[in-house]
């Protein structure tokens, strides 16, 4: 490792407090520390967008140690899920991310679906490439829109929020809902597209296109921008891999992985895939990424509709209550708009899963944010932080 | 590109944004159309797709009191409660029908995929708040109603811009 954590973040001796001995929750007992380091709660109100606390120690205006708390929005997905069937636990599993709902809830479907051993329809799996695709849009635009807002930049909060409504407008008259579709269901989707879909689609991401390109003369070229993030927080290739991180971080290192290519599920080995991958590893590269990859999603949009099956059906009747055969384990990842999304799915022949475990994203990259914000000014905390392509939510479940 | 280049052209795609249309629909002034271009929503008898986010419409002629809808809501919400309805329906033996309360609805429309009679259905009807939880539990009477919402707006996107109009 680069860079080790300071010992004295964990283990520094916690001074007993003589008048109560009450346990105190980490980061609130008393420590013994030096006096020009001062400890700072960001959060765990909404440091920026969802809830969790960053325990930021500080000497003058530099970062001596971070320690990330997440768990503040713990809403036990996994547990939820082994008391109830494999078809009621879709509403509840998109959750985490709600404008990443159709990619948080692909791994799972996979994962059923190959429990059930179910065929799917052509026409469904190329309707799950397309939403899958307008939901890393809609979700990197909500991502891009706070990092916006974090540097200041109220430009870039404005437009993306804005923007962001046109495949919104899309997902409802796909699935008939803005954020949480409950579209995917083992055996296909829900619902057929509508009958103009292709025209009204091509029409909305090609306008959708044109503004995400005016975005690189306000924000990305522009040089106050460049000036706050360039070589701030960077992440060597080396520490990417070892850290464990994933999606984008991991991509702006320099490492070209990405599941679509790498582990195609349904349809992705069909169509032409391009990764974006940039070398920097600084703020910078991992706020461009995601950016580059929503005009790489338009591109997929465009390919899944021209080869889509223009008729059949889009989902396979399940009996009620379906149940896997006996014992069986199953683990599929899919690439979400944050990194490789896995889901572990235990059946033992009943209509509940056993076990649910979600392999989030967000979690694995979070994991690189002590080393990246030690010797940092706090005044890059914030765009640091967020480039990490974090959702809390999705780190919780 | 130097520092001074930049910043002007960064002001420069900011400003030409003052002669284009404004995007932002004036909500509750303007409401966004649910009919065409692609929306599964037909006005003339209510009914939407399974997920639209709006409450339920039930056709009292179709239901016959299976139940399914409320089974299927037991694992997502809890919502739906079948009631005692007035014995006038000669396909409810057992004159029951769900009420649902949308302080719990989630809005899946599980319920409706549920439904093997064709009873139940999701409308565009989304603004429901009420002031007390009592006024969000609607009766079977209640969701029997077709709902109407004056729509005026939708995207237009031109050459020069999108706007809601």
């Amino acid at each position: 490792m680069a860079t080790e954590l300071p010992s004295d973040v964990n283990s520094s001796e916690v001074l007993v407090d003589q008048t109560s001995s009450k346990w105190l929750p980490p980061g609130l007992a008393l420590q013994k520390v030096d006096e020009r380091i001062m400890t700072l709660n960001v959060g765990p109100q909404h440091p920026g967008s969802g809830h969790m606390r960053l325990i930021v120690q500080i000497d003058g205006d530099y970062i001596v140690a971070c320690d990330p708390d997440p768990g503040y929005v713990h809403r036990g997905e996994e547990k939820m899920a082994e008391y109830r069937n494999y078809i009621t636990n879709i509403p509840h599993l998109e959750r985490p991310v709600i404008h990443d709902s159709c990619n948080v809830l692909y791994p799972y479907v996979l994962g059923v679906e190959e429990l059930l051993g179910i065929e799917v329809p052509e026409r469904a799996k190329y309707v799950r490439v397309i939403a899958s695709e307008l939901n890393r849009c809609i979700y990197i635009m909500y991502w891009l829109a706070i990092y916006g807002i974090f540097l200041g930049h109220s430009t870039m909060f404005m437009w993306p929020a804005g923007d962001r409504e046109l495949l919104i407008d899309l997902m409802e008259k796909m699935t008939g809902a803005r954020v949480t579709h409950a579209h995917f269901v083992p055996g296909g989707v829900r619902n057929d597209l509508p009958p103009n879909f292709e025209e009204v689609c091509l029409r909305q991401v090609a306008y959708f296109e044109k503004r995400i390109k005016e975005y690189a003369a306000i924000f990305y070229d522009n040089p106050i921008l460049i000036a706050r993030t360039r070589d701030t927080g960077v992440l060597s290739r080396q520490d990417a891999i070892r850290l464990g991180t994933t999606g984008s971080v991991l991509r702006a290192s320099g490492v070209d992985y990405d599941l679509r290519q790498k582990e195609p599920y349904d349809v992705y080995e069909e169509l032409d895939i391009h990764s974006n991958v940039m070398k920097e590893g600084d703020s910078y590269a991992r706020s461009k990424i995601p950016w580059l990859d929503m005009m790489e999603s338009c591109n997929i949009i465009r390919q899944a509709l021209q080869k889509m099956p223009k008729s059949g059906s889009v989902r396979v009747k399940l009996k009620p209550n379906p149940k896997g055969k006996g014992l069986d384990t199953v683990y599929k990842r899919v690439e979400s708009g944050r990194g490789s999304l896995g889901c572990y799915i235990v059946s033992d022949g009943k209509p509940e899963p056993y076990r649910v475990k979600l392999s989030v994203p967000s979690f694995r990259n979070l994991i690189a944010l002590p080393y990246l914000l030690k010797g940092e000014k706090l005044g890059n905390m914030p765009s640091v932080y967020w480039s990490l392509n974090y959702w809390p939510v999705e780190a919780d479940r | 590109m130097g520092t001074a280049t930049g910043i002007i052209r960064a002001l420069n795609s900011g400003i030409k944004h003052l002669a284009i249309k404004r995007f932002t629909l004036r909500y509750p002034e303007e409401k966004l159309k649910f009919v065409g271009d692609g929306y599964q929503f037909d006005p003339s008898t209510g009914v939407g797709i399974a997920g639209l986010k709006g409450r339920h419409l039930l056709f009292h002629d179709h239901c016959t009191g299976c139940q399914l809808c409320s089974i299927a809501c037991e694992g997502v919400a809890e919502a739906i409660a079948m009631v005692k309805v007035p014995e006038e329906h000669k396909q409810n033996k057992k004159a029951i029908m769900p009420q649902i309360d949308y302080g719990k609805c989630v809005f899946c429309g599980l319920c409706v995929d549920a439904c093997p009679f064709y009873a139940l259905y999701m409308t565009n009807d989304y603004e429901l708040s009420s002031f007390s939880k009592e006024g969000l539990i609607y009766t079977p009477a209640q969701l029997q109603v077709k709902p109407y919402v004056a729509q005026d707006s939708e995207i237009i996107i031109t050459s020069r811009g999108a706007t809601h109009g």
